[in-house]
């Protein structure tokens, strides 16, 4: 047994170094540094640099543009990311809609969407929750009617994360009403949110920002074209978009970064006179989180390398998101109390990028009880944390 | 054994239900916060008429003589409503220390502070000192018509919209400054908490004060700081108590009526056993609140900072969890600012740090 790097594993994390010390922008790195939200050019520039190192999309086949890293190769690239202050790409047109159309889409799709998957100028919307449809996903109800060579399409998505720069959106949409199971009669199609009859209304969540939308649909026509695949064939499609979207679930390398954040706080922060971080009760907590993410990157890199051999992830992935999610959250919550009375003025603002303000504490202390609110959505998103451990429970327990 | 309130107490608690709920509702909240203000002055003017401010002041200054059982049953009904106005700063603690400190002179603010008509503000804490009351990083020095006061006080509840201050500062240990707001070299930094309660960074640079402006004897500073502090402590605490019964108000009414998969959620065994922890825990944090009711006056301060202390870390340990396990039963909903879910949980996190978060009571209570 050997726990470190191989070589060569070692010479790509070096490499990835390199790139991203060279290519990085300074302001984004200080955005994400500083726990502020991406600006929409931001997240845009950043999708481009990728893109143009042939790194936005390491995950696919290498014949549509992927890199040919291994999964641990990829845990690598995401940690050195976190840890140098670059923001994730998002995951919506990458991790989700680019392995279904390479999968499951025609000639056509790809040629016409990956390329903009690839450089980032198209920005890809999730549209799959709506407000009868959570856990229970395949209650959804937005139907999308034939009508010679279009759909229409009418309904309403919502929790659409950062939809409000969205280009493009791919939907579940109910094609067939009268199916026997509800699963059977979804389909998956590609909606250009410039089509009229599409509506983007803002979700103002607790910490006050907007990062969620809900998006309306009414007699929307999207051509026929746009179906991926087959007609009520949805379902298995976002099963398996479901299963891509948990790679890199647990989040090690996010939490490395805000174990860090938390520690530059705590060097800052005073107790009875002394550096909090120096505070007893303070050092045996943060112990006891940096002990679980260290076994969270063990357990992660250990489920990597099993899956280069061949084996499921399946409930693997539902375990790294149920612990992954608590990990962090953790951090968040340390991090709140670490900033102390002034966690509490409600300073939405200062988490806007480029924002210089005069506050009441530090940017840190500000942005603390909004990171902290904000983040209690990741045991509940891409599959709460209850519906994970069915999932594991249905798979390992077989009930 | 008793755990009963007076007839008197609950007729008190009927109408304040009853005004907050013709009065205050969510939407009530809501506008409030978006015209960025802890503050309404008829509410003010309707919550005075009922007597909330004058409960517990003392009859010669126009009071009703209450208790702080009396201030609990308000706490918890403020809290139950959302409602941000400053009656902790002013009838907690500003007629405490005005009452401990001041006698007869005093007795013209307590009747401002029943009457509504004037607000006080008290600041003890300070930047990097974290949750010390007796912080003495703001000096007062003697001159020869008075004092000379600059510092920092950091979270002031209520400083947005007090008329005075009462500070702390260092002169030969802790005492307390009655300041006017408008005195020079008196600065304001106004905001709202993460609930929409108010409080203010108040920076005092050279303010001259008359002799008198020093309140009672400095030799009770400490000690009348400390107790000020606990019963503070003792109002939040009971306010969460209110702000939680609504909480597990609204959970059980979504787990009976939010269907996924057919069937209300509430019917899954893993929700339906989650909600059991959470009045668990209420239940407990209830009884401790109770005590720290009772005890918030006890002329004992070893008793009663026991007591208020175990209040505080056990209440504040159930804020943190009913306010996680809500929103996560809620799910996406629960994360959303119009549901006034996410608002109670915010009220949660203010009450669970503001004179101490649970920790530092964990700590105080390990070391008495």
């Amino acid at each position: 047994m050997d726990l470190n790097l191989t070589e060569a594993q070692s010479a790509f994390r070096d490499e990835v170094r390199a790139f991203l010390e060279a290519n990085l922008p300074e302001d984004i790195r200080e955005t994400q540094r500083s726990g502020a939200h991406l600006s929409e050019d931001q997240y845009r520039r950043w999708h481009k640099i990728l893109g143009d190192k042939g790194w936005s999309t390491p995950l696919w086949p290498r014949e549509h543009g992927g890199t040919g890293w291994s999964p641990v190769e990829y845990a690598i690239f995401d940690e050195e990311c976190h840890l140098m202050g670059a923001p994730r790409v998002l995951p919506f047109s990458v991790s989700m809609l680019g392995p279904v159309l390479i999968n499951f889409g025609n000639d056509e799709q790809r040629e016409r969407f990956l390329p903009g998957i690839r450089s980032g100028e198209d920005w890809w919307s999730q549209g799959f929750s709506e407000p009868g449809a959570g856990s229970d996903l395949a209650n959804l109800k937005t139907s999308a009617v034939r009508d010679g060579d279009h759909y229409i399409v009418n309904g309403q998505k919502t929790w659409t994360t950062l939809g409000q720069y969205g280009d493009w959106i791919f939907c579940l949409v109910r094609t067939d009403p009268s199916a026997a199971k509800p699963q059977t009669g979804i389909s998956f199609i590609l909606i250009d949110m410039k089509s009229e009859g599409v509506e983007v209304r803002p979700i103002i969540t607790i910490d006050g920002s907007h990062e969620v939308n809900e998006v309306w649909f009414t007699d929307v026509r999207v051509p026929a074209e746009n179906l991926v695949g087959q007609e009520n064939m949805g379902w298995t499609y976002a099963k398996f978009l479901l299963q891509n979207e948990r790679i890199g679930i647990a989040a090690v390398g996010q939490s490395k970064a805000q174990l860090a954040n938390l520690k530059r706080l705590a060097a800052t922060e005073k107790k009875n006179g002394k550096p909090l971080s120096e505070d007893p009760t303070f050092k045996l907590k943060l112990a006891e989180v940096e002990i679980e993410l260290r076994a969270l990157d063990l357990t992660n890199k250990r489920m990597l390398v099993e899956t280069e051999r061949g084996m499921d992830p399946g409930p693997v992935s539902s375990m790294l998101k149920i612990r992954g999610s608590e990990v962090a959250q953790r951090l968040y919550e340390l991090k709140m109390d670490a900033a102390g009375l002034y966690a509490l003025p409600f300073q939405p603002e200062a988490a806007e990028e480029g924002w210089n303000g005069e506050l009441a504490g530090s940017t840190a202390q500000a942005r603390s009880a909004p990171h902290y609110l904000n983040t209690r959505k990741i045991s509940i998103y891409g599959g709460s944390n209850e519906i994970q451990r069915s999932i594991v429970s249905k798979m390992m327990l077989g009930f | 054994m008793n755990f009963d309130y007076l007839e008197e107490q609950k007729m008190l608690v009927q109408s304040l239900e009853r005004t907050l709920a013709k009065d205050f509702d969510f939407e009530t909240y809501r506008s409030l916060l978006e015209s960025k203000t802890s503050h309404d002055p008829k509410l003010w003017g309707t919550l005075t008429e009922l007597g909330i401010m004058a409960m517990p002041l003392p009859e010669a200054a126009g009071g009703f003589d209450g208790n702080h059982t009396d201030v609990a049953l308000i706490s918890a009904e403020l809290g139950r409503r959302l409602v941000p106005e400053p009656f902790v700063s002013n009838v907690v603690l500003a007629a405490y220390i005005i009452g401990e400190t001041m006698g007869d002179a005093g007795l013209a603010h307590l009747e401002a502070i029943a009457g509504g008509t004037q607000k006080f503000a008290a600041g003890f804490y300070e930047p990097g000192d974290r949750y010390n009351p007796l912080s003495t990083n703001t000096s007062a020095q003697k001159t020869p018509d008075g004092w000379s006061l600059n510092g920092h006080k950091a979270v002031v509840l209520g400083g947005d919209t007090a008329d005075y201050y009462i500070v702390s500062a260092d002169a030969d240990g802790p005492s307390l400054f009655l300041v006017p707001k408008d005195t020079d070299g008196v600065s304001v930094r106004a905001y709202q908490l993460l609930d929409g309660r108010g409080a203010a960074d108040i920076v005092l640079t050279d303010v001259k004060l008359p002799t008198d402006a020093l309140m009672g004897d400095q030799a009770k500073s400490e000690d009348i700081i400390i107790a000020a502090v606990d019963r503070g402590a003792a109002a939040l605490v009971s306010d969460s108590i209110g702000a939680i019964e609504e909480i597990i108000a609204m959970t059980k009414e979504y787990l009976r009526t939010r269907t996924q998969f057919g069937r209300p959620i509430g019917s899954f065994q893993v929700l339906a056993h989650r909600m059991v922890d959470v009045m668990v825990e209420y239940e407990q944090a209830k009884s401790i609140a109770m005590e720290a009711s009772v005890e918030a006056t006890n002329p004992d301060a070893t008793v009663r900072m026991r007591v208020i202390s175990a209040a505080k870390a056990k209440v504040g340990n159930v804020c943190r969890s009913i306010g996680q396990e809500s929103v996560q039963m809620h799910g996406g909903i629960g994360m959303t600012d119009e549901y006034a879910l996410g608002a109670y949980v915010k009220r949660l996190l203010v009450n669970e740090t503001l004179f101490g978060d649970a920790e530092h009571h964990l700590e105080r209570y390990a070391n008495l």
